[in-house]
């Protein structure tokens, strides 16, 4: 566009160009013409003032004859002398000036100053100097003698010349008198030429002036005209469009002009000036605030391409809080997108576009949530083919069990801060182990939720400001989100049960329930159609492939030895609580204890861990349940300084602990000596859980540990309890 | 499936909250939070009031208190009168209150009907509400009193 009306400059305003152009033109005529006249006219008055002064030398040469004669005759010594001088002086004069107007030269002027006198330009002016030249060369002629002061002249000369004088005087008079009146019709004629030449110029002036108004009148209008139809334009423009459109300048102020549906987009009265950021700051949470403070400033320096940083833009599909006028809270999703606006190159706003993608977002988290559900049934029908049926059917039962566990925890008035502290802990035990069974199973939906509900309790309890009753219904919610999954993943589970004609518990009845689907969903248990024992647990398969998967996400090597002797023939309640034991105790040796290859290398120790999950029956019903690893060991020095920076400790406190002490606390909830938590281990969770499922099967924990050389985590019980 | 988060079952809660609060000037705490499932019921006292919402959520928000704790509430509102009218008409202004934060934060496209009010038996809402309903327990004094948020989206 720029370069466009750089183009047409000329173009746009040829018209007044032109005009000023003919009027310097003009103008330079008249002037020119004018300047040259009154040179003229200095020639002319020159020339009309000598010519007058010739009509007087001719009276005055007859005179001073005259008078010479008298001197003469009357031997006036001092006459003669004046008068031949006078006479001297005249001749000259009138001989110069009289050649002068016949040939032009230069001449004594009337103030006795050289002047240069021009040829007469007149036919009749030439004449009458020819005329006079025909008397003047023998006047001339008959004055010789008498010149130059020269006393050689003798009375009839002067006779002669005196005579002369007397019959020509008046003839020269008429001669001359009339070379001034032609010098005078010449400068007449000159002066009317002059004054014709300025009418003319003041006429070309005046039109040219006229013309130049009217056109730049009519320019005006017209650029008016087009500047209305643009602003029209514009206006119509910002009354249609959907979008929230206005400009932001350097300064972060909006511009002028917005369109007329941003103020309801924004939900609030738009004023031209008025300052964005504060706008803004109302709508988002400080820390998209802070984003999009960074985002704007980038755009508006001149340093950054536009390009590389639009996908850095921190305001797409960006959650806000909206007050409209009366005083509802709006709970929708806005997009704002800046683009430069370049002036000469150089930024002078950022255009700003405001979409209400609420919609969109919400049709996203809906197809989110079908997709999320779609991902469990597929998940559930690759166990189904993938795994035994068993297992998972086990794991339909326990989950159901430790949501219900979950929601009468919940459903129990929480009086106190510790009530409330001791329920947190006892939900986040009871999550950890779906997440630890889930992972088994490699049913990815639970566990990640699991690991996020989880991360989301643990900030309630690390943030020291207690459980509120806030946080209590969030968990509420978060255990609803638990039940969304699992009932996505029962329902397809009982489906194919159905439909691979394997048989299905009765469900148990569900009180209160008036909605069957998750009466349905949620209690179907299904039996084991294994026709006969398999030699070897299937625990074993899946806490064989989870312990490798976990091994590989933390780019560890490992050997996993696992014999679970009579396991089998326990009750499934010890079974079940062992499972979780073992799941919680192999996570966190493959994360805690057993160490990269390059770690182990160097402390030369082979370069693949071993891990072993072992299960003996020591007769009389006592069996010992034992995982142990040869990775790093308990070192009670680190989880010394663990507890001490965690706040849990002080100095004093800590350093009053035997290492025997420290080591036991890594059963207290909370207690964890990884220094990032991960989705396996960190968050200070599995040992408390695992303590509590050894209290369930009042069984007795025995730990051996060595720095840098192994941990061994026992569990002695009886199955005859 | 349901799809209210924590911030759309507060704003029913901080209602009572805030009823409570503008007349007593005693805070209300949430005491438990839970969902109604099989042996777990909504927590039914003896005056109850609900108001139905339809619109992008459709469904019910009951409050259920004990007689005594309106009792004692009109009490505090220095009402001289406390026969059952009263009271239910004390569980109504509730459950109004309820509507008006509703309407604040779900939009102006949520139609609210009026509040219904009703002397209840004790598993009057284990009845009528669906299972997963929320269920909240707050406490006002000594008292215990139930928010029972049973909507789901519709749109």
């Amino acid at each position: 566009m720029d370069k466009n009306s750089g183009q047409s400059i000329f173009a746009r305003y040829r018209k007044i160009i032109l005009a000023v152009i003919l009027f310097v033109v003009a103008d330079s005529v008249v002037i020119g013409i004018n300047f040259y006249n009154t040179y003229k006219a200095d020639e002319s008055a020159v020339s009309i003032n000598l010519s007058g002064r010739q009509r007087m030398l001719s009276q005055r040469m007859t005179k001073v004859l005259l008078l010479l004669q008298r001197s003469t005759e009357a031997q006036d010594e001092e006459g003669i002398v004046r008068n031949l001088k006078e006479l001297d002086l005249t001749v000259n004069l009138f001989n110069t000036t009289l050649k002068g107007f016949r040939d032009g030269d230069m001449v004594t002027g009337g103030d006795g100053k050289p002047a240069f006198l021009t040829q007469v330009e007149t036919e009749i002016s030439r004449q009458l100097v020819a005329d006079a030249y025909t008397i003047w060369d023998r006047y001339f002629d008959l004055l010789q003698p008498l010149l130059k002061n020269s006393r050689h002249y003798n009375a009839a000369q002067l006779e002669e010349a005196v005579a002369y004088a007397q019959n020509n005087n008046l003839e020269v008079l008429r001669l001359m008198n009339d070379l001034t009146t032609d010098l005078e019709v010449v400068a007449n004629k000159r002066a009317n030429m002059l004054r014709m030449v300025l009418i003319v110029g003041f006429v070309i002036a005046f039109m040219n002036f006229t013309y130049t108004v009217i056109v730049s009148i009519r320019d005006l209008m017209s650029g008016d005209r087009k500047l209305a139809e643009s602003r029209n334009e514009n206006v119509e423009i910002l009354a249609t469009v959907h979008e929230g459109l206005f400009l932001l300048s350097k300064d972060k102020k909006l511009g002028t002009q917005f369109s007329e549906s941003l103020p309801r987009m924004l939900h609030r009265e738009i004023k031209p000036g008025m300052d964005f950021m504060p706008i803004l700051q109302s709508m988002v949470s400080p820390e998209i605030y802070e984003s999009a403070m960074d985002y704007i400033e980038l755009l508006l320096g001149e340093r950054v391409k536009e390009s590389l940083v639009t996908s850095l833009n921190p305001l797409t599909n960006v959650p806000v809080n909206m007050v409209d006028k009366f005083g509802t809270v709006q709970n929708r999703y806005l997009s704002f997108f800046f683009n430069r606006a370049l002036v000469d190159g150089t930024i002078s706003h950022v255009l700003v576009t405001v979409q209400d993608v609420t919609d969109k977002v919400l049709l996203m988290q809906q197809l989110e949530q079908a997709k999320s559900k779609t991902k469990i049934e597929i998940e559930a029908l690759l166990r189904l083919a993938g795994s035994d049926f068993a297992s998972l059917q086990q794991f339909i039962d326990n989950t159901g069990q430790s949501l219900s566990q979950i929601n009468e925890k919940l459903s129990q008035p929480q009086e106190d801060e510790r009530a409330r502290l001791h329920t947190l802990n006892y939900i986040m035990r009871i999550i950890h182990g779906i997440k630890g069974e889930a992972a088994v199973l490699g049913i990815d939906v639970l566990e990640n939720y699991a690991h996020e509900s989880e991360q989301e309790l643990v900030a309630m309890r690390e943030s020291g400001h207690g459980v509120s009753g806030d946080q209590i219904l969030r968990i509420a919610v978060l255990l609803e989100g638990f039940y969304e999954r699992y009932s996505s993943l029962a329902a397809i589970v009982t489906r194919l049960a159905d439909a691979l004609g394997m048989k299905k518990a009765e469900p148990p009845p569900m009180d209160g329930a008036k909605d069957d689907k998750y009466a349905e969903n949620t209690n179907s248990v299904l039996q084991t159609l294994t026709p006969a024992e398999p030699a070897q647990h299937p625990f074993v398969g899946h806490i064989t492939s989870l312990a490798q998967r976990i091994a590989a996400d933390h780019g560890k090597q490992i050997e996993i030895s696992c014999q679970l002797e009579g396991f089998s023939s326990l009750p499934p309640d010890v079974t079940q609580e062992l499972q979780g034991i073992s799941i919680q105790l192999v996570r966190n040796a493959l994360t805690h204890g057993i160490e990269i290859p390059e770690e182990r290398v160097a402390h030369n120790k082979p370069k693949i861990g071993a891990l072993c999950i072992w299960c003996k029956y020591l007769g009389n019903g006592d069996y010992d349940f034992s995982v142990r690893d040869d990775g790093r060991g308990i070192v009670p020095e680190r989880l010394r300084n663990s507890l001490v920076k965690s706040g849990r400790l002080s100095m004093t406190e800590a350093a009053a602990l035997s290492d025997t002490e420290i080591a036991k606390l890594i059963f207290q909830p909370g207690v964890s000596s990884a220094a990032v938590a991960d989705k396996d281990a960190g968050h200070g969770v599995g040992l408390d859980a695992v303590m509590e499922k050894v209290k369930a099967i009042h069984g007795r924990m025995r730990v051996r540990s060595s720095p840098s050389m192994f941990t061994e985590f026992h569990v002695q019980f009886s199955a005859a309890r | 499936m349901k799809s209210i988060n924590d911030n759309d079952i507060r704003s029913f809660v901080d209602a009572v909250g805030s009823f409570f609060f503008h007349t007593t000037n005693e805070k209300v705490e949430i005491r438990a939070a839970y969902l109604v499932e099989g042996e777990i019921q909504a927590s039914t006292f003896d005056l109850t009031s609900y108001i139905t919402l339809s619109g992008d959520f459709s469904g019910r928000v009951y409050f259920s208190a004990p007689r005594v704790m309106v009792a004692h509430l009109l009490l505090a509102m220095h009402e001289l009168e406390r026969d059952d009218d009263r009271l239910l008409d004390a569980v109504g202004e509730i459950a109004n209150t309820i509507s008006g934060n509703a309407r604040k934060h779900f939009g102006e496209a949520m139609q609210i009907s009026v509040p219904v009010t009703q002397v209840t038996e004790h598993d009057w809402l284990n009845s009528v509400v669906s299972p997963h309903s929320y269920v909240i327990l707050v406490k006002w004094k000594q008292y215990r009193a139930s928010v029972v948020v049973d909507i789901q989206r519709t749109a």
